[in-house]
């Protein structure tokens, strides 16, 4: 079952917008919470992605699937798991450091965003300037 | 992932190469908010490190007056005054956004506070969420 577009945007909208209020709170000291509970709708929606995403690829997995384009629908399929993790680690070390958890610098809070934008600029890029041409 | 890159340039209203733009410049900004913050680069203002942000709404601004101006020389009129306005719209709520956390982060004055500053970014939200109902 695939979810249309509106039901996608909704979802997006909706933890976009809880997450920017919880942060405004914080932010201007109304909310005197954790930063691991303002990022609470970040983490379910990660979680939602991360769930969709493995069911995905374990649909894909399974025998009987009709696996023309399979290598690249699953290279494409990993590297957005992967770009996940990037996320998720990211939102938790800027998290940690928001905590004073740990004394690390912001640099090293930032390599796993840096990854994964350039790993966005990379298939972005590719569509721009290799993708088809009509 | 949950968007493919046609539904987000359908949604966005931006081409791909806008899109590109921005992502680099966020990019940049956060390896500059880094120096900045780690005081890796003791010159750098809050002024410079928001510079990519400014450069690609300036980029983005000329790239969608000439594709505007081409879409109304063949013709399409509707279209070309729509896609301007929008992203003007758009970009425009983005650089107000920028300019007043610059402010407050150079400043830290109490009067402006995040409500206020992120108001901007809640107007974008809804736009966003109407225009996806009209794309659908």
């Amino acid at each position: 079952m695939r979810m249309s577009l509106a039901q996608r945007v909704l979802l997006t909208w909706l933890f976009t917008l809880l997450f920017l209020i919880m942060l405004v709170l914080k932010l201007d000291e109304k909310a005197p919470w954790n930063w691991f509970l303002i990022f609470i709708p970040v983490w379910i929606f990660d979680t939602i992605l991360l769930v969709m995403l493995i069911v995905k690829m374990a649909g894909r997995c399974k025998s009987g699937y009709n696996h023309r384009n399979g290598p690249r629908h699953m290279k494409r399929k990993v590297w957005y798991f992967i770009a996940m993790l990037l996320k998720l680690a990211f939102c938790l070390a800027l998290c940690a450091k928001l905590e004073q958890f740990t004394n690390m610098n912001l640099s090293y809070v930032f390599i796993p965003l840096w990854a994964l934008l350039v790993g966005a600029m990379t298939e972005l890029g590719y569509n721009v300037f290799f993708a088809r041409r009509d | 992932m949950l968007f493919s890159l046609r539904e987000l340039v359908q949604w966005l209203g931006f081409a791909t190469f806008e899109i590109f733009v921005h992502v680099l410049a966020l990019l940049v900004f956060s390896v500059l908010l880094a120096l900045r913050v780690d005081e890796l680069a003791p010159g750098l203002s809050w002024w410079n490190v928001f510079v990519p942000f400014f450069a690609a709404d300036g980029l983005s601004t000329y790239f969608t007056t000439i594709v505007s101006v081409r879409l109304f020389q063949d013709g399409e009129k509707r279209l070309a005054v729509l896609r301007l306005f929008w992203i003007l719209t758009i970009l425009s709520l983005k650089f107000v956004f920028e300019m007043l956390l610059c402010q407050k982060l150079v400043e830290q004055t109490r009067e402006l506070w995040f409500g206020l500053i992120m108001s901007p970014v809640f107007i974008l939200l809804q736009l966003l969420m109407i225009r996806a109902c009209r794309v659908n």
